[in-house]
């Protein structure tokens, strides 16, 4: 008995396998140092990875047109986990061409050797630097070496919902013009009721995610000097703006805030915070006015959008606006640096760009780009390209210890802004753990 | 005396009827008894087995239903209507106190057309969608499964849940190979073979089972990377199989142990060597354990995450551990698909288990009963 | 287990010859075992070596060791993170492993009344721990979700508003802990076998000594099963220590962060992952990877000695 039926275990198991190993799936096996053509010969396909990435089907298609037009296919990846990057990067055979979603891991990843210095290819593949907006580069330049190219870019700015304002008798049409309006307005906004539950909320500062970045340039900073070369985290722009996020919090209690917002829905969902009418005001990106976004999760939304206002004491930081996003990067281990250079070249000249940019609503990184007409189509997309060319807007500065810095700020972050800590101890501690960590790097 | 005389044949009756009394009460008392436990059990037992409901439930459950809260149990799909050959959703829509059911073609900025299914020339264009509300009725979505299994997460890959269970089972089905051929052999060593330093060395094995994977996690990943060039394969995962580990060897020498040593002795006089007898012997008489290890096996590697987290990168590479996180997008879950999807991956182990059941529990206490 | 030697009485200095039939014996056993020697040496041996030597190097990708004696240990002993890592991880040791032992036993008492149809009841407790890990954790994170998620329904049902568990730092640690809750099948059927073993002659003597069920339990079955317990315990312990899959994949799906809400699911072996693999401090990581050899080498030679004055055995 026992026999039997373990022997058709077992072979019922080996069909199944084997059914499997030749179902026609019509993905390549996976055999290591495969197709590794020649030197000089054209590579058999280009493999693409990208970080990002909500419509594969989208990208595949874009990328197709470099097949038509080169006669080599191109295998796109997305959207890849962080990790797998990683694991990719240090493997004997990486994608030809990695999209990270930001630049902040560019420059420790170029300090293990895992990336190619993109100076050479610049020169030889003539991709005109001067035609790259300046905010965008800030992340993938260090010194004279170039270790990524911004392929479209974020800028965040303010969306208000007009009903709201409308029923708490604000004029629907103007949004707050210094942050200190805006905390005003926040209160007007925000509903509890006869419990003493809130049931709407002003503002809250770290919706969806964190935005320090941008308080801290409308207060004149960030957390490292302008070349990458000191770590500024407590600095006065950096206290004041936690401080002014935690007021936010305070005002009604952390922990009835974190309880209003944890049964909200998912960022890509009609439950939304913003979108379920449930926050009044948020800091969100130039996609939201997309296709993807509002208007298919909640067309019935009415909003506007304004860049994020400047403190009262200084109205001329005025439309400053903090640029991250996509760089393009190409891993050390390539098989051919010219391949990848020429599909780089590809992927920067100006209707590739534009189109991709188009499709995903976000900024165009080059100027040329940017002229495309397409843009001026999508409905309140020029307050963000007119964000992005703002001479206040600056770029993330990034170092080798971005990383481990910023999952540090997220939790000096949680610590005053949900746990009601004082932020200036908190980064004073991390400020001297971070300087030395930075000098120590960058020898 | 008399009293006597009249109790006495009542006294007989009595008797009878109180044990009769008794017997009925102590089996009424067993019969409560029995209640009490099997409520005890089942009550104790919701917690196991309502998680598995939910996560069927979910599965079957379509995008609108699934975030409905308070949560239902019974899962309500969207209702749609066909116009000229296009689908249409329905809704409840309120145009002057009047409640009415209508199909919505199209909307923006928080208004919708709406036309009457009944009458297509009906139009109610430019209705305040906060007067619609979307019909759900009772009705499960199968397609969820299917949508799950062969959605192309990565079209330019030709990558789909079919793949990643495909790389699940061949992975499993080398992994259940390795540890067959090479822990059998070692196994026999340690139980029947009478080498000197054999229970040092035994006791010595049984210690690596203490080693941390950590310890060895970061060489290995590089020895397997940057060395062999393994990376993105499955070679780093089934590689090892292939060379005995600790617990096997121990679950499969207790069993080995049982086998009576006459018969080997017998074949050892006719010229057996150690060989013949563990094929031809030893072996054959093992199916029980050698299931056991199979199906714990199957388990494993089933089941395996830090592995395959570490080592496959490509998609096309993916085991099922890796590809559920195909389901949630930067920030959405798509939950009714996600479930389906853990449905299909644990359905081959609930297989394994019916057919292996007793092998299964033996399996357990074996290990879990160490000397 | 008696070692040969020692069971031959005196100790001899000079190795016993051996004859041909154990010179035999010995080459024939070496060749049997060889599969498992082949792979200590490569997958354990090597890699152990390896790792001690980054433990005291800077490693960076195609770059060759740098090698800086003790200083990743001794930031490590600076390491906020690591004592962070460090006090996760203990609480679930403290609290998770004992919690699921005596959910266990109390499971397997329950499963080992007589009663009809009790072998279904077994394979409903026993099957949650057989659904793949990433698939539970999963579903547990669906179950645990405040907005559409069953808990908090059901404590709803009973007036109770359930906290936020994923994301309340407080209460992380907590769900996670249902969640292997909810696979400690395999524990409750090795404490069923045990419960089985346990004599019936010596549950009838004390019955008629008139021990009620409680003293029954107590003064019978508990110290029957305690070298189950022990067993259970060390196996616990040792696996709770390098807890991973479930913490990397609660963390990044609910913040998109490992360790996430604040910290809370930062465990050693996910700080070690983070460390090793994000942050790519290869040599840092391994230092860590050593620590954690000790620890557990150290709990478990301290749960061994403390358990000899507790545990039972009737052989």
């Amino acid at each position: 008995m026992q026999l039997k039926r373990v022997c058709s275990l077992l072979s019922l198991l080996l069909i199944v396998a084997l059914l499997a190993a030749c179902a026609p799936a019509g993905t390549p096996t996976p055999a290591a140092g495969d197709g590794a053509a020649a030197g000089g010969a054209k590579p058999e396909k280009l493999r693409v990875w990208i970080q990002w990435g909500d419509n594969p089907a989208q990208l595949q298609g874009l990328f197709d047109k470099y097949t038509a037009k080169s006669g080599i296919p191109v295998e796109v990846n997305a959207p890849v986990e962080p990790d797998k990057i990683l694991a990719a990067l240090s493997g004997s055979e990486p994608p030809d061409i990695i999209v990270l979603s930001g630049g902040e891991n560019v420059k420790s990843l170029a300090k293990e050797n895992v990336l190619l210095q993109l100076n050479d290819i610049i020169n030889s593949s003539g991709i005109n630097l001067d035609d790259f907006y300046p905010a965008p580069m800030i992340s993938c330049r260090q010194g004279d070496k170039i270790w990524c190219l911004p392929w479209g870019t974020d800028v965040y700015a303010l969306f208000w919902n007009k009903d709201l304002f409308e029923e708490a008798g604000l004029d629907p049409e103007t949004p707050p013009k210094t942050m200190e309006e805006l905390v005003q307005f926040a209160d007007k906004l925000t509903k509890v009721d006869e419990n003493g539950n809130l049931t709407q909320i002003g503002f809250i500062p770290d919706f969806s995610w964190s935005h320090t970045d941008l308080y801290a340039a409308l207060f004149g900073g960030f957390w490292f000097n302008a070349d990458g070369t000191q770590v500024t985290l407590d600095s006065q722009p950096m206290i004041d703006a936690l401080k002014w996020q935690q007021q936010f919090y305070t005002k009604y209690g952390a922990d009835e805030v974190l309880k209003f917002t944890s049964a909200m829905g998912d960022y890509m969902s009609p439950d939304q915070g913003f979108y379920a009418g449930k926050i009044a005001m948020m800091v969100d990106g130039e996609w939201q006015v997309g296709p993807n976004f509002i208007s298919k999760f909640k067309p019935e939304l009415s909003y506007g959008v304004a860049p994020f206002p400047p403190p009262a004491s200084h109205p001329e930081r005025a439309n400053t606006g903090v640029v991250q996003g996509t760089v393009v990067v190409i891993p050390a281990g390539v098989k051919s640096k010219e391949e990848s250079g020429k599909l780089l070249a590809w992927m920067q000249s100006a209707d590739i760009l534009a189109e991709e940019m188009v499709a995903n609503s976000n900024l165009p990184t080059t100027k040329a780009a940017a002229a495309d007409p397409r843009f001026k189509q999508i409905k309140g997309f020029d307050v963000f390209i007119n964000l992005m060319a703002s001479p206040n807007t600056t770029g993330m500065v990034t170092t080798p210890i971005t990383n481990e810095l910023g999952e540090a700020l997220g939790q000096i972050e949680e610590q005053v802004l949900h746990a009601g800590a004082e932020p200036e101890p908190l980064l004073k501690e991390a400020q001297a753990k971070f300087q030395p960590m930075l000098e120590a790097a960058l020898k | 005396m008399e009293e006597i005389a009249i109790s006495t044949p009542l006294s007989a009756e009595e008797i009878q009827r109180q044990h009769i009394r008794r017997r009925r009460l102590a089996a009424i008392r067993r019969g409560i008894g029995q209640l009490f436990s099997h409520l005890l059990i089942l009550a104790m037992g919701m917690f196991f087995l309502i998680p598995f409901f939910w996560m069927v439930i979910t599965s079957l459950k379509s995008d609108q239903d699934v975030f409905r809260t308070p949560p239902t149990w019974v899962p309500h799909d969207s209702v749609s209507v066909v116009i000229d050959g296009k689908e249409y959703p329905l809704y409840h829509v309120q145009i002057d106190g009047q409640t009415m059911e209508l199909a919505l073609v199209s909307v923006a900025e928080g208004r919708g057309d709406f036309i009457d299914p009944a009458d297509p020339s009906k139009t109610y264009p430019q209705v305040r969608m906060k007067f619609a509300t979307q019909i759900l009725r009772v009705g499960l979505r199968w397609r969820n499964y299917i949508d799950a299994m062969s959605r192309a997460t990565r079209p330019g890959l030709g990558v789909n849940f079919w793949t990643y269970f495909r790389n699940s089972l061949v992975i499993a089905f080398f992994t259940i190979a390795g540890t067959l051929l090479s822990n059998s052999p070692v196994a026999y060593a340690f139980a029947r073979i009478r080498f000197p330093g054999r229970e040092a060395l035994f006791i010595f094995v049984l210690a690596t089972m203490m080693l941390p994977y950590q310890v060895t996690m970061i060489p290995l990943y590089l020895f397997f990377n940057e060395s062999l060039h393994w990376g993105d394969s499955f070679l780093p995962l089934i590689v090892p199989a292939f060379f005995a580990n600790a617990y096997d060897v121990f679950l499969l020498r207790q069993f080995f142990r049982t086998i009576p040593e006459e018969m080997a002795d017998a074949a050892r006089v006719d010229g057996a060597s150690e060989f013949d007898i563990f094929t031809r012997i030893v072996l054959p008489l093992s199916v029980p354990v050698l299931a056991a290890v199979t199906v714990f096996t199957f388990l494993w590697a089933w089941n395996d995450f830090q592995g395959p987290l570490l080592y496959l990168t490509s998609p096309q590479n993916f085991t099922m551990s890796l590809g559920l996180q195909d389901f949630k997008s930067q920030r959405a879950v798509a939950w009714n698909l996600l479930m389906a999807a853990s449905v299909v991956f644990t359905i081959p182990i609930i297989i394994a288990f019916f057919f292996a059941q007793k092998t299964f529990i033996q399996g357990i206490k074996l290990t879990g009963l160490k000397e | 287990m008696n070692i040969v030697s020692k069971a031959g009485g005196a100790f001899r200095l000079k190795r016993p010859a051996w004859n041909k039939r154990t010179r035999l014996n010995f080459w024939i056993g070496m060749l049997f075992i060889a599969p498992w020697t082949i792979g200590f040496l490569a997958f354990t041996v090597y890699p152990m070596g390896a790792s001690l030597v980054y433990s005291f190097s800077e490693y960076h990708m195609r770059a060759p060791l740098q090698w800086i004696g003790l200083a990743n240990y001794a930031n490590l002993f600076q390491d906020k993170l690591f004592y962070t890592a460090l006090v996760n991880t203990t609480y679930m040791v403290v609290v998770g492993v004992p919690l699921t032992l005596l959910l266990s036993f109390m499971c397997a008492i329950v499963l080992n009344i007589k009663v009809p149809g009790q072998s279904i009841y077994r394979v409903i407790y026993y099957l949650p721990s057989i659904v793949p890990t990433i698939a539970s954790t999963m579903l547990w994170l669906w179950i645990l979700n405040p907005n559409s998620g069953l808990m908090n329904m059901f404590l709803g049902a009973f007036g109770i508003e359930g906290p936020n568990w994923l994301k309340d730092p407080l209460w992380a640690k907590p769900s996670l802990i249902l969640l292997s809750l909810w696979g400690m099948g395999g524990t409750i059927i090795i404490y069923l076998s045990g419960l089985q073993d346990v004599p019936v002659s010596l549950i009838e003597a004390a019955e008629l000594d008139g021990a009620n069920w409680w003293q029954r339990l107590l003064n019978i079955t508990v110290p029957m099963v305690s070298p189950i317990t022990l067993f259970n315990l060390i196996t616990g312990v040792i696996g709770m220590f390098q807890y991973f899959a479930q913490a990397y994949v609660f963390g990044n799906s609910t913040a998109g962060a490992i360790g996430s809400p604040l910290n809370s699911t930062l465990f050693y072996s996910v700080y070690l992952y983070q460390t090793g693999f994000q942050f790519l401090k290869m040599g840092y990581a391994s230092a860590m990877a050593w620590i954690l050899f000790f620890v557990i080498l150290g709990c478990t030679i301290l749960l061994l000695k403390v358990s000899n004055r507790f545990t039972y055995y009737s052989g």
